[in-house]
């Protein structure tokens, strides 16, 4: 229950560093120079870095090699039997493009409706949308047969005289993943300049400070540079708004094109592009919430920021939940016997502790998040975010596989199993994702510097006087002191 | 080019010796700021970013060649199916739509680019690296006549260092 605070003086605020008044959101951060020294600490290799790299390259050694073994033996090797043949590459290609989709929401979506919260976790949420993006972009091809010839889908002059046929939609998939990727890399790149100029500026080592030079294109944090790159950051974000919204409709595209029970259905846009928000914003809580405690961040991610990243997360959720149940309920009002009998298959049938885990997953335990005590509680939230990451898996793993064992006729029903090919290659996209992360995270800021400044209060000769923002501060002591 | 570079530690300080630099007619001033700040776009009074234009630009060269592209493909490659248009304009919006926010995007970061005048290989004249971490520069181009009068306005604002630099 929230009670009205008494004011405060100025002094006891870097007592209570998770307290935003109005006028100062990070009260544990005194300057830009302190935010500089926090965020460039993270830079420093240590042990567990290593050890974590090691683990991450370990896994994508053995998925490279299975991949290997599987260009050598052939697709069968992967556990496709007709009918079924999608699999957990495409489950895992949704996924990961799902995964990709928070960072974007985060740093352009957000950033165009103001929310304050956005700007200490969009660094991390941004970098994690580019790696799961190029995680995602591999799973098409690994699922080719002949995967060198995966450029034949990009539409090019060629001696062959043959063109891709642009009413399909995996060829809409291609123009799509690509666009995002290209798009929300750049976006990344953009953000970073200002923040590498900083590096380049404090950096020691000689040849570190060239390649900072470099990437930073000789950036000089001039009013002329700031005025083009804050109007060209809100255009890139005004494409990527609609951007984000559209990728996720044209994967979805991928099924609801097609006159497949449980896939033939209008809900499936919206319902795609709310489950790779959630999904996104459950993977920014499984590294957000690690980053923070390992790095000693939780100043600047502070926890009123993970608390509205909570109840982002569980809007998402109660969409998704919507979307699970209107399913449901069109296939029931349909009239359609096969229809029908899908969706009773999906619950009750051969795949039933799979939608099980789905529904448990992603539409129950999110609920949990109605209160503000686990909505502040990191370890619960960290927890929460795994079973988010595995439900969604999931959730794709619910779309395609029992609509394609089960279709209109009995001819056309069969079974799926994964095989340790699968598995692996599922491994090793992991390792992949978390590799290219953890070489971020040491090189680059894994915060935005430059935007972490600006919701810090210039240093002035002339105070002004905010004692009216803390007579206005509505707070409960003792829940905003229950962070970790 | 020859000029006088400030470092100040309070912004408001910086933003008066601004204003004084401008009553004074400095015409050409650059404000260094770790991160950008309403206080130095009022006092600079820059006109809009030009970027927009080609963003815009960028945006309909996309959907248009988007268009142009999947339209061009269905007719030099047609597959009929059903009698139905060899070119259908529902599903090639899609190529349009992408290839817009393709073009418009990567046109604003070169319009970016072009108009902050990146990437330099040199920083310049009138840059402290000091003007990332937490200090505001402000560089005057001034010639000797008037680097005198530039310095004073500078340090009566309280600037932490001013030194001539060409």
């Amino acid at each position: 229950m929230a009670t009205l605070a008494h004011p405060r003086r100025d002094d006891d605020r870097e007592l209570r560093s998770n307290i935003p008044t109005a006028s100062n959101r990070l009260p544990g951060i005194r300057d830009y120079e302190q935010v500089d020294r926090d965020v460039i600490a993270t830079l420093r290799p240590s042990l567990g870095w290593f050890a974590a790299l090691g683990v991450a390259i370990l896994c994508l050694i053995i998925g490279a090699a299975t991949w290997t073994y599987q260009i050598h033996e052939g697709l069968g090797a992967a556990g496709y039997h007709p009918p079924v043949m999608w699999g957990v590459y495409i489950v895992t290609f949704v996924f990961w493009v799902g995964i990709g989709h928070a960072g974007t929401l985060i740093s352009a979506i957000l950033y165009l409706f103001r929310a304050g919260f956005r700007t200490t976790i969009y660094r991390a949420a941004e970098a994690m949308t580019v790696f799961a993006v190029m995680t995602a972009g591999l799973f098409p091809i690994l699922h080719l047969g002949r995967p060198w010839k995966f450029f034949w889908l990009i539409p090019y002059p060629n001696w062959r005289l043959i063109w891709p046929n642009p009413k399909s939609p995996l060829v809409w998939d291609v123009f799509a993943i690509l666009t995002y990727l290209t798009v929300s890399a750049t976006f990344f790149y953009v953000g970073l300049i200002p923040d590498i100029a900083v590096l380049r500026d404090q950096e020691t080592n000689p040849v570190r400070k060239r390649m900072f030079s470099v990437l930073s294109l000789g950036w000089r944090n001039s009013d002329r540079e700031w005025r083009h790159f804050t109007r060209a950051y809100l255009f890139l974000a005004a494409f990527a708004t609609p951007l984000v919204l559209s990728v996720h409709s044209v994967v979805s595209f991928d099924f609801a094109m097609a006159l497949t029970p449980g896939w033939h259905a209008t809900i499936f846009p919206p319902y795609f592009v709310a489950g790779a928000i959630f999904s996104g914003i459950g993977m920014v809580f499984t590294i957000c919430i690690p980053l923070r405690k390992f790095f000693k961040l939780e100043h600047i991610i502070t926890i009123n920021d993970i608390d509205a990243a909570a109840k982002l997360c569980l809007f998402t959720s109660m969409v998704v939940g919507l979307a699970y149940l209107t399913e449901f309920q069109v296939a029931w009002m349909s009239g359609n016997a096969v229809e029908q009998e899908y969706f009773w298959n999906r619950v009750f049938g051969q795949w039933w502790w799979a939608a099980w885990i789905m529904l448990i997953c992603n539409m129950v335990l999110p609920l949990s998040l109605f209160s503000q005590k686990l909505r502040r509680n990191t370890t619960w939230l960290f927890i929460l975010s795994i079973f988010i990451n595995l439900g969604m898996w999931f959730e794709r793993f619910v779309i395609v596989i029992p609509s394609l064992s089960h279709e209109f006729e009995p001819w056309q029903w069969g079974t799926y199993a994964p095989t340790w090919v699968d598995y692996s290659i599922l491994l090793g996209s992991f390792g992949w994702f978390f590799m290219w992360f953890l070489l971020f995270i040491r090189q680059l800021p894994v915060m935005a510097i430059s935007e972490v400044k600006e919701i810090i209060p210039p240093k002035r000769r002339v105070h002004e006087d905010h004692s009216h923002d803390l007579d206005a501060l509505v707070i409960d002591p003792g829940a905003t002191m229950g962070d970790d | 080019m020859q000029g006088v570079l400030a470092a100040f530690a309070e912004i408001d300080s910086a933003v008066e010796a601004i204003q004084e630099l401008r009553k004074k007619s400095f015409g050409d001033i650059t404000v260094f700021t770790p991160t950008p700040r309403h206080e130095f776009e009022e006092v600079m009074e820059h006109p809009p970013s030009k970027v927009r234009r080609f963003t815009l630009a960028g945006g309909l060269l996309g959907v248009t060649f988007g268009y142009w592209i999947a339209i061009w493909i269905s007719d030099y490659w047609p597959i009929v199916v059903g009698g139905k248009p060899v070119a259908s304009w529902v599903p090639y919006t899609i190529i349009g739509f992408e290839l817009m926010v393709l073009f418009g995007s990567l046109s604003t970061v070169f319009g970016m680019f072009a108009l902050s005048r990146i990437p330099r290989l040199t920083l310049t004249v009138g840059y402290d690296p000091r003007f990332s971490h937490g200090d505001y520069g402000v560089w005057v181009v001034a010639g000797p006549d008037r680097a005198a009068e530039a310095t004073a306005v500078l340090q009566r604002h309280g600037a932490l260092e001013v030194r001539n630099e060409r």
